[in-house]
């Protein structure tokens, strides 16, 4: 044994480092993985859409019923963005700050949304309030109308999107601890004040990144929304749902052309994404995470 | 302002950190809440702020009961160990965020705010760094702020939790000699939580010695030091040697010299006069003979360290199974007695000594 080890150079390297070889074959697997999966579609997405020219393409993008998708995309995240930054402040603020018995319960639940499949996300919601469901002869009597409708849409996009303000906070606030708090409690601060100077600010820009990952995810979310939908042209399409539609019927520079809005969308969120990690990454949860 | 603390119990989960703990502590005072950690110090401290709610007892500011208000009514200065200041808020804003939050009827304006802020800063020599923010700053400029921010709502009392844990010896050092001082000219009641019994004896106007949730003793620095209470006491201040030895009739033998037992009465009723006891003498409560005189006990040197004044001198001694540790004036180190494997003769000058309960 002492000769078979007596040939690796030890002294030469450090314990984790790895021959060239082996770090060029890994590098190399990354970066063709990526170019295949990520990058190409990408870039597949803005050639179909400028396929038959710049002119098909804006035309397409001026339908009427894509322009409806987008606007009902933005109404339903300027809806459900507000909602989850709320919950996810209260909740971060009550697991971070206070002991309370089923502590790590209310940690799990928040991560619900992760690992159930957005189709169940939707379902949820059509066993609720759909025409079989016990709600539906009140909400019947009443006119309200949530499946099929902006509601849902709303309340399906909420339940997939919450995790990820509360998911930004939690970490950042737990570490950050209480003392700043008892601070400004002991310069005779109330409650809501040592909100608003001391805790707020203190975890402000991980506050805007979670708002970042949420808003893009309410924005591209498809599988939840679809199941609440009902697919009512120009009516309660989303931009994503759009696509499908546009896709199914063989109109592939609209559906490409709405895609790539969505891609867009995607992009500038990924670049404010890497500003604020680059520029503020030490207040940043994850930063620790990763 | 003066503070009555009657008999504060805390109770963490099932694990007592407070266990009955009475204390009067004078108007403009300025007291050391001294013992190691875990003994319950900073929850007193904390305890008093209303940071900490106890389990019973009462709290009394001035004959007022205040064990029912919150943290922000009571009116205290608090130092955190941590210094917490805001870390967004420049420390001009840190200073003045006390007068900012209050109810618009109370509330300075704008101006006089700023105003407040500039003279708070520039008694903690801090003028000029109004506009930098926490992250600027070096530790004790950091401990000034925080000092600063909780002198701003003009407190009725300061608390201060390890208020130089966190800096190094020489800054430390500067800020004790700095907060006396400043105490002697705001004459503002002060309490301070250490475990640095130095800080404690040097910086205090009395030292409560604080274990296991009970308070030792409580008295002047001189008084905690040279006539300690409790065996906890003797073995926690000062550098001192321990013996194990057995009393008869009140006398306890100690490297060849007879001590009678400590006089503390520990409210366990007379003190016992036989059996096994256990005696505390002070690394200068050490005397080195050299060998002419043939007083004491002999012994053998097994290491000098000649650094500073005195030259502290490790020894065995037949008999005892740990070295015994001395400190001897430096003339006699020079005089060339004291070297490495030369044999001498010990003798305690003092020791404390009191009997062993357990």
């Amino acid at each position: 044994m002492a000769n078979l080890f007596g040939r690796v150079p030890i002294g030469l390297r450090s314990a984790v480092n790895e021959g060239a070889f082996t770090r060029l074959t890994l590098i190399l697997i990354a970066v063709v993985f990526l170019a295949l999966f990520l990058i190409m579609p990408l870039i597949l997405v803005f050639v179909e859409a400028l396929r038959q020219g710049a002119g098909a393409y804006f035309e397409a993008l001026k339908d009427p019923d894509a322009l409806s998708a987008m606007r009902l995309t933005l109404t339903v995240a300027v809806i459900a963005v507000p909602f989850n930054i709320v919950f996810g402040l209260a909740a971060s603020w009550a697991i971070a700050k206070f002991d309370f018995r089923g502590k790590n319960l209310l940690i799990s639940l928040i991560d619900l949304p992760f690992s159930v499949s957005p189709v169940i996300s939707g379902l949820v919601w059509v066993l609720l309030f759909g025409s079989h469901s016990v709600l539906s002869p009140w909400l019947q009597a009443h006119d309200i109308q949530i499946l099929f409708a902006l509601p849902g849409l709303v309340l399906a996009t909420m339940f997939v999107t919450f995790p990820f303000v509360a998911r930004e906070l939690i970490p950042l606030m737990q570490e950050q601890g209480t003392t700043d708090e008892e601070a400004a409690l002991s310069l005779g601060a109330s409650g809501l004040q040592t909100f608003w100077h001391v805790t707020l600010p203190n975890v402000r820009w991980a506050l805007v990144y979670g708002v970042l990952l949420c808003t893009a995810r309410a924005i591209g979310e498809f599988g939840a929304v679809s199941v609440v939908s009902g697919h009512i042209r120009g009516q309660t399409n989303t931009m994503p749902l759009h696509v499908e539609i546009l896709y199914n019927e063989y109109s592939f520079v609209g559906a490409f052309a709405v895609a790539s809005v969505l891609a867009l969308l995607a992009l500038v969120t990924l670049g404010i994404k890497a500003v604020l990690e680059w520029r503020y990454g030490n207040q940043l949860a994850s930063g620790h995470r990763r | 302002m003066q503070i009555s603390i009657r008999n504060i119990t805390k109770q963490f989960d099932r694990f007592p950190a407070l266990g009955g703990v009475s204390l009067e502590i004078g108007s403009g005072e300025l007291v050391a809440l001294l013992g190691p950690s875990g003994s319950g110090k900073t929850t007193l401290l904390r305890s008093i702020a209303g940071l900490e709610h106890p389990s019973s007892g009462q709290i009394l500011f001035d004959g007022e009961d205040v064990s029912n208000l919150s943290v922000g009514e009571r009116r205290i200065g608090f130092a955190f160990q941590s210094y917490a200041l805001f870390r967004h808020m420049t420390v001009l804003n840190n200073v003045g965020f006390g007068l900012k939050v209050r109810p618009r009827k109370t509330r300075p304006s704008r101006a006089e705010i700023r105003e407040r802020a500039l003279e708070l800063l520039d008694l903690v020599q801090l003028g000029g760094l109004e506009n930098r923010f926490p992250s600027q700053l070096s530790g004790g400029q950091r401990q000034r702020v925080a000092l600063a921010r909780a002198l701003a709502i003009e407190p009725r009392v300061l608390l201060l939790d390890e208020p130089f844990g966190a800096l190094d010896a020489k800054v430390r050092k500067e800020l004790r000699r700095w907060l006396r001082q400043l105490h002697d000219r705001l004459g503002l009641t002060t309490i301070f939580v250490t475990h640095d019994q130095e800080e404690a004896l040097e910086l205090a106007d009395r030292v409560v010695v604080m274990n296991k949730g009970e308070i030792e003793q409580a008295g002047p620095p001189v008084e905690v030091y040279d006539d300690p209470a409790t065996a906890f006491v003797s073995e926690f201040l000062g550098t001192v040697n321990t013996f194990q030895t057995t009393l008869s009739d009140g006398i306890a033998e100690v490297l060849g010299t007879d001590f009678p037992v400590a006089d503390a009465d520990i409210g366990e009723g007379p003190q016992r006069r036989h059996g096994p006891a256990i005696a505390y003498v002070r690394t200068h409560e050490i005397e080195l003979l050299s060998r002419e005189r043939a007083e004491g006990i002999p012994a053998i040197v097994r290491a000098v360290f000649p650094f500073g004044g005195s030259v502290r001198v490790e020894l065995a001694v037949e008999g005892y199974d740990t070295p015994i540790q001395a400190e001897v004036p430096r003339a006699f180190f020079e005089a060339g007695e004291v070297r490495v494997n030369s044999g001498l003769f010990v003798r305690a000058t003092n020791a404390r000594v009191f009997p062993q309960y357990n």
